[in-house]
């Protein structure tokens, strides 16, 4: 096991370096930079900002002290528009903001999903399955920049119950909507997968033994049934993580949560090179260590596997 | 397109039947006794004829303004038989029954060129990669892992940003994101098929390694293949509209379901609800149906039933 | 007017006292009780250091919390800021502006000259890299240009301190619209000390040292920026609103609904909606001239621009054929004007030229277009085909659709070629574009902000028109004691030769709470003071 936490850890290293590399000559290959403007910055002045940024340098020299920094220093550069900022200093700021409504969304999402997912299973081809499986795929395929002005229109504007975004240090009532928008579709997709598998565990052998014992229903379904129906909806949470961190650039769209998800988009328009470079790192680190988590826990679910 | 997507595991079961004996009458079987599924196929088909054909009845082209409703779209722009308008307009007076009708088009097509090309890269690359086996079998599933972790969706952001939008973008960007789970699938499959004995005569008789791929091992595996590519078109189509929401999609005055849902969303403040009714409904419809379908099939194909 | 005119006279003496203008609640007027004022950002905040910061919003909070040397009454005219009043030498370039002996910065010390020697030099300063820096130049102030480019120190910029209260700069040539310019936030000056103790952080809440009206409270990105009275600012006890708060709604329909449920006590106006929500709300929907302008530019470089456009009937009928009242009627219906000119017909003192295809019906000038165009040698069989450029908008897109449908009637194939904006902004500079959709806002209330972009010597001239006789005219007009009808005469070439079609000029559309007064609405440049505003018991 712990040879191949190592191992995977291992691999990390590249992965990184390969998002890093990909991600900053993209970026470089496109056309427009930083300081590109409508009213055209003169020469002289863009070769000011230039030197200043370390622009002026060759591609590889500028690659090299970007790594050599965070790697040195945990240094991410300044940001190149957000110009009294560090890309540390906007991530510490944003990050926090994504993390806390994106975990609080993903638990909702498992919580409510695996819920209806097992209800839907237990009572099979009742009015609550087929409600349920109706919410879970009507849930999956509405995006959320629909559901998001839906329910800026419905709380907001017609109910008056709910301010209409900020984040004012996370009080929860700031955080209502954008949980739902993000939370929704992966709770319906964690529903679809539990019922799934539910059902294919209920139908096994050794839940038949167990009902054959005589056990309550109740406990079957919980002590028996319950963890290895949770084995594939397991290793999708590993992705629907990092989504959900990608899909936040919706909720920081339309709620001004100020996360993460649109700095990235700003910056990858804006050419504002160091954030972006930062996201994406930082985004690729979650990626490695949410999948190596789920890994370890799928292990320790499931004795069978071995590494 | 869809037509031919829809029934791609048909096309294939027929041509397998002639053979004699089959998993796939069976699996064929199960499929027909599903509803769910046997009504999202038909609403698939429906979908799909009505993207294709409808624009015979169209009054409009989808980029033609109808200088009579436009800027007053909440008062005059909605829904009518009279003046030719069957879904209403858009802000700009255009025909939002074309325009639905050609975004179902593009989606549609965005979904199965881009589930194809997963698909296809995914395949190939894990049947190479279980069949060869060994060092390169690890290498290259090594590889996949480190893709695996990129978090895709942003360098689709990027690709869009720096090369311009072009559909041609947008299948690369899309289909690139999608194979890596397709290609582990497909390498575990085939390591179980590599010892099978007509894989071992093919070898014994002297059949060329890529040829044993693509004859023996591929057809092995169409149908889960199948399965993952019917599960994938609405995973694509959902990630296009994402990609439009974002405001990086196809150029006008073409459209997509997408697209045209998004721009929908931002006006229904407004009033002018057909404006994201009529697209969404097309978008949900089409979603519903492939992941009917997609369920059905894998049902139909899972071994664990037989 | 008149007061410009007065500031501008060499007659003007020494620390005339002109009244001050901050909230002056009108007469009538009861004040509400609640004195907080709330308003609408779409994007973050880049920077809160005047010499760093580039745009319009980043502006609008920069004057809340500092002061240049003057500031815009509710119709635009210069009022006393930090200066009192200036002397014009005779030869009309070195102005000796008098300080307020009574200007504090927020830490509690005195606003004196060295301050704006400091924050002047600053700007031009290569060390800075500042993307205004050219500000400095366009300003014309003495060796700017040679500063900027790192030939000379910044000490040999033409700006000195005669001594604590007393401010001289001098400028290349004579300026008419020189003090003008002053309300610019990059002018702005900065205290010195607090940069030097904080460096690149000092503009953070705690440690940012203004001299404005307001302090700041709390700046998180992409959230929120908060600002309560500066108790150190000169004119304090004249600063009604006691807090301000602005919002970044990256979704203008957003913005909108917050503004509807109360969040908000202005917002801007998304194209399309202004008739229904001036019927709705007729105390609050506003429209008003903003100084900008927007045309479609012709490439006509002589390597990369089409051959068509070198054409200068192409260009005219591509022009003709553009349907502006449906434009501004039925895409925007904002209350904007349509175009047939470029400078913003508000602006002061520019009098609009006869320009004869503005006269005409829609008709004629269809009719007029496809002549030109057969006469081009283009018709059915050869049919013309162009590719225009806008950046990702909602309005750019519609109005580019609309134009595509246009130019079609004529017999023109449009390709629409949609991209994200340093794309677009990109292509445009290096010629690399057919048809490109542009906008220009004002930098002063002065049509020379408009017209110097088509000098072959400006930077921004992206479409590559040259015209000898265009560029000796906005020459001797800086100069002229009265350049205006030398302005009409330039748009008369401009009307000639079609270098761009000149599509619609702006209005700011919003909605404001019926109980603000003082936004300074009647000012084309949409500089507005919060130090100005209240509110009223209702």
């Amino acid at each position: 096991m712990i040879t191949y936490i190592l191992k995977r850890l291992a691999i990390a290293v590249p992965t990184l370096l390969f998002l890093i590399i990909v991600s900053f000559l993209l970026m470089h290959a496109a056309p427009g930079g930083p300081f590109t403007q409508e009213r055209q910055v003169p020469a002289a002045v863009l070769a000011n900002l230039n030197a200043k940024y370390g622009l002026d340098q060759p591609l590889w020299r500028q690659l090299a002290s970007y790594i050599w920094g965070i790697v040195a220093h945990f240094d991410f550069g300044p940001s190149f528009i957000y110009k009294d900022r560090t890309v540390n200093e906007i991530i510490a700021q944003g990050f926090p903001v994504t993390l806390t409504y994106g975990t609080i969304s993903f638990v909702v999402a498992v919580i409510t999903g695996v819920g209806l997912g097992v209800a839907a299973a237990i009572y099979q081809n009742s009015w609550l399955d087929y409600l349920a499986v109706g919410i879970s795929i009507g849930a999956q395929v509405l995006p959320n920049f629909v559901m998001a002005p839906l329910l800026l229109l419905t709380f907001t504007w017609w109910l008056g119950w709910l301010p209409g975004g900020g984040w004012e240090g996370g009080q929860w009532q700031y955080m209502v909507m954008p949980v739902i928008a993000l939370a929704t579709s992966y709770m319906a997709s964690i529903a679809r997968l539990t019922r799934a598998s539910m059902l294919e565990v209920l139908t096994s052998n050794h839940i038949r033994t167990a009902r054959a014992k005589g056990l309550p229903e109740s406990r079957v379904i919980l002590k028996h049934a319950l963890k290895p129906a949770l084995l594939p909806v397991l290793s999708y949470l590993g992705p629907a993580f990092v989504s959900m961190i990608t899909g936040s650039v919706v909720v920081d769209f339309f709620f001004s949560t100020g996360g993460i998800g649109k700095s990235f988009v700003d910056s990858a328009l804006n050419r504002d090179y160091a954030v972006m470079l930062g996201i994406t790192i930082l985004v690729g680190a979650l990626t490695i260590a949410f999948n190596l988590v789920v890994d370890i826990l799928y292990a320790w679910i499931d004795p069978k596997i071995r590494y | 397109m869809v037509n031919q997507a829809s029934t791609m595991p048909a096309a294939a079961l027929t041509g397998k039947e002639v053979k004699g004996r089959s998993p796939w009458v069976d699996a064929r079987r199960r499929f027909m006794r599903n509803k769910a599924s046997v009504g999202g196929l038909i609403a698939l088909i429906l979908i799909g004829f009505i993207a294709l054909f409808g624009d015979a009845i169209a009054q409009w082209s989808n980029e033609e303004i109808d200088f009579n409703v436009m800027g007053q779209a909440l008062q005059l722009g909605g829904p009518s038989i009279s003046n030719g308008h069957y879904f209403g307009t858009d802000d700009l007076g255009r025909d939002l029954y074309s325009r639905t009708l050609q975004g179902t088009r593009v989606s549609l097509m965005v979904g199965i060129v881009g589930a194809f090309i997963a698909v296809v890269v995914g395949t190939l690359y894990g049947a190479i990669s279980g069949y060869v086996g060994g060092r390169t079998d690890q290498i290259m599933m090594r590889i996949v892992d480190i893709l695996i972790a990129v978090p895709f969706m942003f360098v689709v952001i990027l690709l869009l940003v720096m090369f311009g939008r072009s559909l041609f973008m947008l299948f690369f960007g899309i289909g690139m994101i999608s194979w890596l789970n397709m290609a582990r699938i497909v390498r575990g499959q085939t390591l179980s098929l590599k010892h099978k004995e007509f894989v071992e005569a093919a070898e014994a008789t002297g059949v060329a390694p890529l040829t044993i791929i693509l004859r023996h091992i591929v057809p092995n595996l169409l149908g889960i293949v199948a399965v993952y590519a019917t599960l994938l078109v609405p995973e694509m189509i959902l990630l296009e509209s994402f990609i439009s929401f974002l405001g990086l999609g196809v150029q006008e005055p073409l459209t997509s379901l997408g697209a045209l849902i998004s721009e929908g969303a931002s006006t229904i403040y407004y009033g002018t609800i057909w404006q994201l009714g009529y697209p969404l409904l097309f978008f949900v419809i089409t979603l519903f149906s492939f992941f009917f379908v997609g369920d059905g099939l894998r049902d139909a194909f899972d071994p664990k039933d037989r | 007017m008149t007061m410009n005119k007065l500031l501008l006279s060499t007659a003007l003496s020494l620390g005339l006292a002109l009244p001050s203008v901050a909230a002056t609640v009108a007469e009538g007027d009861k004040l509400a009780e609640n004195q907080n004022y709330t308003y609408w950002l779409l994007d973050a905040i880049k920077s809160m250091d005047p010499q760093i910061n580039t745009d319009v919003e980043g502006s609008g909070v920069l004057r809340s919390l500092f002061e240049g040397l003057y500031n815009e009454d509710q119709k635009g005219a210069l009022v006393p800021g930090v200066a009192t009043g200036f002397d014009l030498s005779e030869d009309k370039t070195v102005y000796t502006f008098k300080l307020r002996d009574n200007a504090k910065w927020s830490n509690g010390d005195p606003v004196t000259a060295n301050d704006f020697v400091y924050s002047w030099r600053r700007l031009a300063d290569p060390k800075t890299a500042s993307e205004y820096a050219w500000y400095m130049e366009l300003m014309q102030v003495k060796n700017s240009a040679a500063v900027i480019a790192g030939e000379v120190p910044p000490d040999q910029l033409g700006v000195k301190a005669i001594d604590d209260l007393t401010l001289e700069v001098t400028i290349e040539a004579p300026l008419p619209y020189f003090p003008k310019m002053l309300t610019h936030a990059s002018t702005f000056p900065v205290n010195q000390k607090a940069l030097e103790a904080n460096g690149d952080k000092w503009t953070e809440a705690g440690t940012l040292v203004g001299n404005g009206a307001y302090v700041l409270k709390e700046h998180i990105l992409g959230e929120k920026v908060v600002m309560e009275p500066n108790p150190n600012y000169w004119d304090n006890e004249n600063t009604v609103i006691q807090k301000i708060t602005a919002l970044t709604i990256n979704d203008v329909n957003a913005a909108l609904t917050r503004y509807l449920s109360g969040e908000l006590d202005r917002v801007d106006i998304p194209a399309g909606q202004y008739p229904t929500l001036k019927e709705q709300y007729p105390d609050q929907a506003t429209s008003v001239p903003q100084s900008c302008s927007y045309i479609y530019m012709f490439n006509m470089d002589e390597a990369k621009g089409p051959a068509a456009l070198k054409d200068i009937r192409v260009r005219k009928a591509l022009s003709y054929a553009i349907d502006r009242d449906i434009v501004v009627e039925k895409i925007l219906q904002g209350g904007q004007a349509p175009s047939y000119n470029w400078t913003h017909a508000a602006t002061e003192g520019f009098a609009m030229p006869e320009i004869d295809y503005a006269k005409w019906t829609q008709e004629e000038r269809l009719a007029k277009a496809k002549e030109l165009l057969v006469e081009a040698g283009f018709g059915p069989d050869n049919p013309l085909k162009l590719t225009l450029n806008y950046n990702t908008s909602e309005d750019h897109k519609k109005i580019a659709i609309a134009v595509q449908q246009f130019w079609k009637g004529i017999g023109v194939d449009l390709t629409l070629n949609n991209m994200e904006w340093k794309v677009h902004t990109d292509k445009m500079q290096n010629q690399d574009f057919e048809v490109a959709r542009y906008a220009w806002c004002g930098d002063y209330n002065e049509a020379s902000t408009y017209l110097d972009l088509f000098t072959s010597y400006s930077g921004h001239n992206n479409g590559k028109f040259f015209s000898e006789e265009y560029d000796k005219l906005m020459k001797e007009s800086k100069t002229a004691a009265d350049p205006n009808p030398m302005y009409t005469q330039a748009e008369q070439i401009l009307a000639k030769n079609m270098p761009m079609a000149p599509i619609y000029q702006y209005t700011k559309v919003e909605m404001i709470k019926p109980d603000m007064r003082g936004m300074g609405q009647e000012n084309l440049m949409q500089n507005w003071y919060v130090k100005d505003m209240y509110r009223v018991a209702q």
